[in-house]
């Protein structure tokens, strides 16, 4: 198929895998969908340091739960790429750890605290439903179907993210405190999540082209703000001064974008701040301190010459 | 065995305050063996070799999980909260095994799969112990926890086939059984109570026979991995007991990590997410 024709026909889940798709749609969906797997794992690793905080059991039971989904959606998402036939999930997961997969933003700031499992869970998680609920109408169909049963999960983990923030926020004065700090400190990082409006890369006015996107940066921060802030308010959060946020003639929501470090962002993009080291170095030590583990799998799938059990 | 008819199993409002203590100590065990199982499980979420065995494992501590909290709710229908269950009870309270609170090494896959088949054995062992058990509301949640911890050991057995074909592995393996099987042997220590526990019907099995059953199943299995089993009676023995609420130092780290946002936050009650159980 050629470009002309993939464009006049982008439309919701239009294209799969008996499509002979051109290289520039393979490449920018499996990019797509790398970065969207990647977020997955990288999310886990700030999600399960909020398992052993857990101020209850079943608190600690529904974030294993996250976690373990997590890394569902990420086997999912890499199976979905590698119905482009661009890359095998090793490949990907071999970039991942070697510095090369690109990650969501927030995913490079390590996280120590309980106080920031609702920043994760609850407003990064609801900023992601946004963008994922616009990718069920992704072009490329097995991507729009992982999405189908990423997004049914995630609406789990927002709740419960929800859940964290109401019972922090109903805690001592000190508890909301530590919880407003925590929220200014993560605000600005939750907004650039969506990335920048005025300089939208060729990738994604491609990808808008093709039916890979459908909505545009700008309008999911704006769906994301109409939503969150009145949520944010109704458990007493403050939303900080800066970045200012103003209403436009429509009545819809939006931020002044120089209020925003796009230093820093631009920083995390390369995988180059001071957090993407950490998170980065962290997977790729703990991938090496189990490598022994894959070659003896290896070992053990060429001399039985069976197919591997795929559930262990 | 010699096991309670459904009609003569007593209920919580027959007990003694004597047989009270005794099945207290038993649920206590069940459940703090769960719980630091578990909590030492996840660590590995996220660290597994691979995205499958992630899930796996991930399965089985939520399992785990799931089960203590199955042990703990029956203390609370014995009239205990949960802080008292968790929270707030002393590190030197908890009867838990010193098996389930040894740390992990960084990539000691062989260390996490084995432990799993040394307690997923023990663990079947002492379930089908309390099968009979005089205590109806124990009896009733027995069986469909006996068939998790089947597809636990399942997934154990399948590794460890793994693992231990090529030499790497198996050396690694048989570094684990050495070091972790001195503590699996607390898995049989009779705590306190034991007498009274097999008395009053609550187990119908001493722990004695338990640790001969657990042997003759984990030694064969291991040696046909082509792995040396250390002589019970001759391995050196950690001066730590863990049913008696002694432990190691690793215990009392991991329970300060996972008690501190608790007492950082000091909430009235600890959040339930599910319709409280009568």
């Amino acid at each position: 198929m050629d470009l002309e024709t993939v464009r006049k026909r982008a439309g919701p889940r239009e294209f799969g895998p008996a499509d002979d798709m051109p290289e520039r749609y393979r490449t920018a969906a499996t990019r797509m969908i790398q970065f969207h797997a990647n977020s997955e794992v990288m999310g886990g690793y700030l999600d399960k340091t909020f398992t052993r905080k857990a101020p209850s059991l079943d608190r600690k039971l529904a974030n294993t739960a996250k976690v373990q989904d997590e890394i569902g959606h990420a086997q999912l998402l890499y199976r979905a790429a590698e119905t482009l036939g661009v890359k095998t999930r090793a490949e990907m997961l071999e970039e991942l750890a070697n510095g090369d997969g690109k990650f969501l933003n927030c995913f490079h700031y390590p996280v120590d605290s309980w106080y920031e499992a609702p920043m994760i869970d609850f407003f990064v998680d609801g900023g992601a439903m946004r963008r994922q609920a616009t990718l069920k109408s992704t072009s490329w169909t097995p991507y729009a179907h992982a999405m189908d049963k990423i997004c049914f999960e995630e609406g789990f983990h927002v709740k419960h993210g929800e859940s964290i923030l109401r019972e922090l926020m109903n805690g001592s004065k000190a508890t909301q405190e530590r919880t407003q700090e925590t929220f200014d400190e993560w605000w600005p990082r939750i907004l650039q999540f969506f990335g920048p409006t005025n300089d939208e890369s060729v990738h994604d006015d491609f990808g808008r082209a093709v039916g890979l996107k459908t909505v545009t940066n700008d309008e999911l921060r704006n769906s994301f703000l109409n939503m969150y802030i009145p949520k944010a308010e109704k458990h007493g959060l403050e939303i900080p001064e800066y970045p200012r946020i103003y209403e436009r003639d429509d009545g819809t929501m939006a931020v002044r974008e120089d209020d925003l470090d796009w230093d820093e962002f631009r920083t995390i993009s390369r995988n180059e701040y001071e957090g993407s080291h950490e998170q980065i170095g962290s997977r790729r030590r703990r991938q090496e301190a189990v490598d022994w583990v894959r070659k003896s799998l290896d070992s053990w799938e060429s001399s039985a010459g069976t197919t591997p059990r795929a559930a262990d | 065995m010699s096991g309670t008819p459904n009609s003569e199993r007593i209920g919580r409002a027959d007990l003694s305050a004597e047989q009270q203590v005794a099945l207290e100590a038993l649920l206590f065990r069940l459940a703090d063996d769960e719980f630091v199982h578990a909590e030492r499980l996840t660590e590995w979420q996220i660290y597994a070799p691979t995205l499958e065995s992630d899930l796996a494992i991930a399965n089985i501590a939520q399992d785990e999980f799931g089960h203590a909290r199955l042990w703990y709710d029956l203390l609370k229908r014995l009239g205990y909260t949960e802080p008292e269950c968790l929270w707030e009870r002393d590190p030197t309270e908890w009867t838990h095994s010193l098996l389930v609170e040894r740390p992990f090494g960084d990539g000691d896959w062989a260390d996490a799969v084995l432990r799993g088949y040394l307690y997923d054995v023990a663990e079947r062992i002492r379930l089908e112990a309390v099968a009979d058990t005089s205590y109806a509301p124990l009896a009733d949640r027995v069986g469909k926890v006996l068939e998790e911890e089947n597809y636990h050991r399942e997934h154990a057995v399948n590794w460890l086939e793994r693992l231990t074909a090529d030499d790497d592995g198996r050396g690694r393996v048989q570094d684990a059984l050495d070091e972790l099987f001195p503590y699996a042997l607390s898995l049989f220590h009779p705590g306190p109570r034991e007498e009274d526990i097999v008395e009053f019907g609550f187990r119908t099995e001493p722990v004695a026979e338990m640790r001969t059953q657990w042997l003759e199943t984990v030694s064969p299995f291991l040696e046909s991995l082509d792995l040396t089993v250390p002589e019970p009676d001759e391995v050196e023995r950690p001066d730590e007991r863990g049913r008696d609420g002694t432990h190691t130092d690793a215990w009392t780290e991991l329970y300060d990590e996972f008690t501190a946002t608790y007492h950082e936050l000091e909430f009235e009650t600890p959040a339930t997410l599910r319709a409280t159980e009568e």
